[in-house]
């Protein structure tokens, strides 16, 4: 390509190139248009009145209205849900994680009789759904007690996250060097000081990876906590939306400002670790 | 099985300490998702009157021959299949083309991929609550824009010819960002020699995408697909938010049926029987996938 082609075709060459690296840049653009205009809108009737945003969607407010979001905080105490949200999402995230680091070191390390298969029987997991599991969940749970409870709403969502969690984490176990996890054998190291010592220090990446993924998901989570938390004051807050506009339908501004709150923390989450994000959901496919 | 021999020095030929590291997971898994996969198998051959497990009586297939009968199950098992389609057809192609477009940009390549990845940490509930309101016909951006270019606006979320392309379009918005990141991570494991040695051979741009890049990303292919056909066929929470079904069921998909027949109407062995055709359907369809295209491989 550098080469650079005959002197004589040489202009209409160069033209052809600024049109094409043109045309280029402007379909990237315009997907970038395209990401981002809902998320303009969402933000931006959050902030206007209901007035204003009767007259137009698009343009910006006159007067940013900010107490929307201490209006559903406080005085329609969402604060309540955000809080629910939080419990469900750190909780499930801790729990996958944790379960999902000792099995992959399980996995990675180890040779055993079974392992093909039960790793088989893992990964045939993470085609399982919600949709597919509904029913049995949800009488288990009936029968254990737990409907209307954070544990009930908490179990299930670890479980959906985990089969990818076990996936991931025996992956990135497998890369590292097997001198390193030999060495720390022979010194005497017990399993658990070689993962705690050998294995997480270098894996650390992976695993936040897991954690953020998982903490995503379970934060956006809408089908188990939808049917699990029919009481109000234990509703998370992608349920608590939907409960919101099912009451004020034509309330935007404010149900705009319940999706902001949603979106917000994972938005600024994803900003800050994109990198981590991007390695923990590439993984996957490429190295099978 | 790629293992060096060298734990076998080091350890004792039977150990029992891999299965402990596993368990917990095993365990877990075992009790929230294989248990209820066969559960739901089990629960399909029953029916009962209110629902509880000790009202059970057995009915073998007659579940099964219900649901074929049902013409609303029918059809949303067609809208799920036509959603495996038209998600291939946008966004897999479409992440494809701007991965390759994006390939051997540097810094800015990170730029747009980050940015096209944000839709995906949209939750389905706000993403339909927004796009709901692009599509609304009265105060929405969208006729707006069309009526302003001399083009006629349409009621998207209305029409039942054409709610379901519409619903697609809040889920392609949110996922082509993702396939983006797949394709362009496949795309940096292939050596730019390769694409020399094609341009050498007198490959043009779309030979060298077709003979090199299309078998190159194997691997991200397949894992796109089967993501996609997963993901298709189980998802709930953005119709269940954007149409809930409607207009006239124009829009319904099987995760719908499941929750109206399960948590509404309380025929939980229906609604299991529906459970256990969608996860065979899953299994079905990736394998399929998989195959398919190891076969296209090894004929090579």
């Amino acid at each position: 390509m550098r080469t650079g082609p005959q002197p004589r075709k040489r202009r209409s060459y160069r033209s052809a190139r600024l049109l094409q690296s043109i045309i280029v840049h402007a379909v990237l653009l315009l997907f970038v248009f395209i990401a981002l205009f809902p998320i303009y809108l969402m933000f931006n009737a959050a902030l206007k009145t209901s007035a204003e945003l009767f007259q137009s969607f698009l343009s910006l407010p006159k007067e940013p209205q900010f107490q929307n979001f201490s209006f559903i905080l406080n005085e329609q105490g969402y604060k309540g849900a955000l809080y629910n949200s939080m419990i469900l999402s750190t909780s499930s995230m801790i729990l996958t994680t944790v379960v999902s680091v000792l099995a992959g070191y399980g996995f990675a390390v180890y040779r055993f009789v079974g392992k093909q298969w039960l790793f088989l029987l893992v990964l045939t997991g993470l085609m399982v759904s919600e949709t597919s599991v509904l029913i049995p969940v949800y009488q288990l749970l009936q029968d254990l007690g737990l409907l209307n409870t954070y544990a009930g709403m908490i179990l299930p969502q670890a479980a959906l996250g985990m089969t990818f969690g076990v996936f991931l984490m025996t992956t990135f176990f497998k890369d590292i060097p097997r001198a390193l996890i030999d060495a720390a054998v022979v010194d005497g190291g017990s399993d658990l000081q070689v993962l705690r010592y050998v294995i997480m220090p270098l894996a650390r990446p992976a695993i936040m990876s897991l954690a953020l993924i998982e903490f995503m998901w379970a934060w956006n989570s809408f089908f188990f906590p939808l049917v699990i938390a029919t009481k109000q004051w234990l509703m998370p807050m992608s349920v608590r939306i939907i409960d919101f506009m099912g009451r004020f339908t034509f309330k935007y501004d404010m149900i705009a400002t319940t999706t902001v709150i949603l979106f917000t923390p994972i938005l600024i989450l994803y900003l800050v670790t994109q990198r981590s994000f991007h390695r923990g959901i590439t993984f996957g496919a490429l190295k099978d | 099985m790629r293992e060096a021999p060298w734990k076998d020095a080091a350890m004792p030929r039977f150990n029992v300490r891999p299965y402990i590291f596993i368990a917990p997971a095993l365990i877990y898994l075992g009790i929230w998702i294989f248990y209820p996969i066969i559960n739901a198998l089990v629960l399909s051959f029953f029916d009962s009157p209110t629902g509880r497990s000790r009202d059970y009586f057995w009915v073998g297939l007659g579940n099964y021959i219900k649901l074929f009968q049902d013409d609303l199950f029918i059809k949303s098992l067609y809208h799920n299949i036509l959603w495996v389609l038209l998600s291939i057809a946008l966004p897999v192609v479409l992440g494809l083309l701007l991965a390759v477009l994006l390939a051997g940009r540097g810094r800015t390549r990170l730029f747009y991929a980050s940015v096209y990845f944000i839709p995906q940490t949209v939750a389905a509930v706000c993403a339909a609550i927004v796009w709901r309101w692009i599509y609304d016909p009265s105060i929405g951006p969208l006729n707006h824009f069309l009526e302003a270019v001399g083009l006629s606006g349409r009621p998207w979320l209305a029409d039942e010819s054409i709610v379901l392309i519409a619903v697609n379009m809040i889920g392609s918005w949110s996922y082509y960002g993702f396939c983006v990141l797949i394709f362009m991570a496949g795309l940096q494991n292939i050596s730019p020699e390769l694409y020399d040695a094609a341009k050498i051979d007198g490959a043009g741009a779309l030979q060298q995408f077709i003979y090199v890049t299309i078998p190159l990303l194997r691997n991200a292919i397949i894992f796109v697909l089967v993501y996609t056909i997963i993901g298709s066929m189980k998802f709930f929470d953005l119709i269940f938010v954007a149409t809930n079904g409607g207009p006239n069921e124009a829009s319904t998909v099987v995760g719908l049926r499941i929750y109206w027949h399960s948590m509404r109407e309380g025929r939980f062995n229906y609604a299991a029987t529906m459970s256990t055709i969608l996860t065979v359907v899953i299994l079905v369809l990736s394998v399929v996938v998989i195959r398919q295209i190891v076969t296209d491989d090894e004929g090579v």
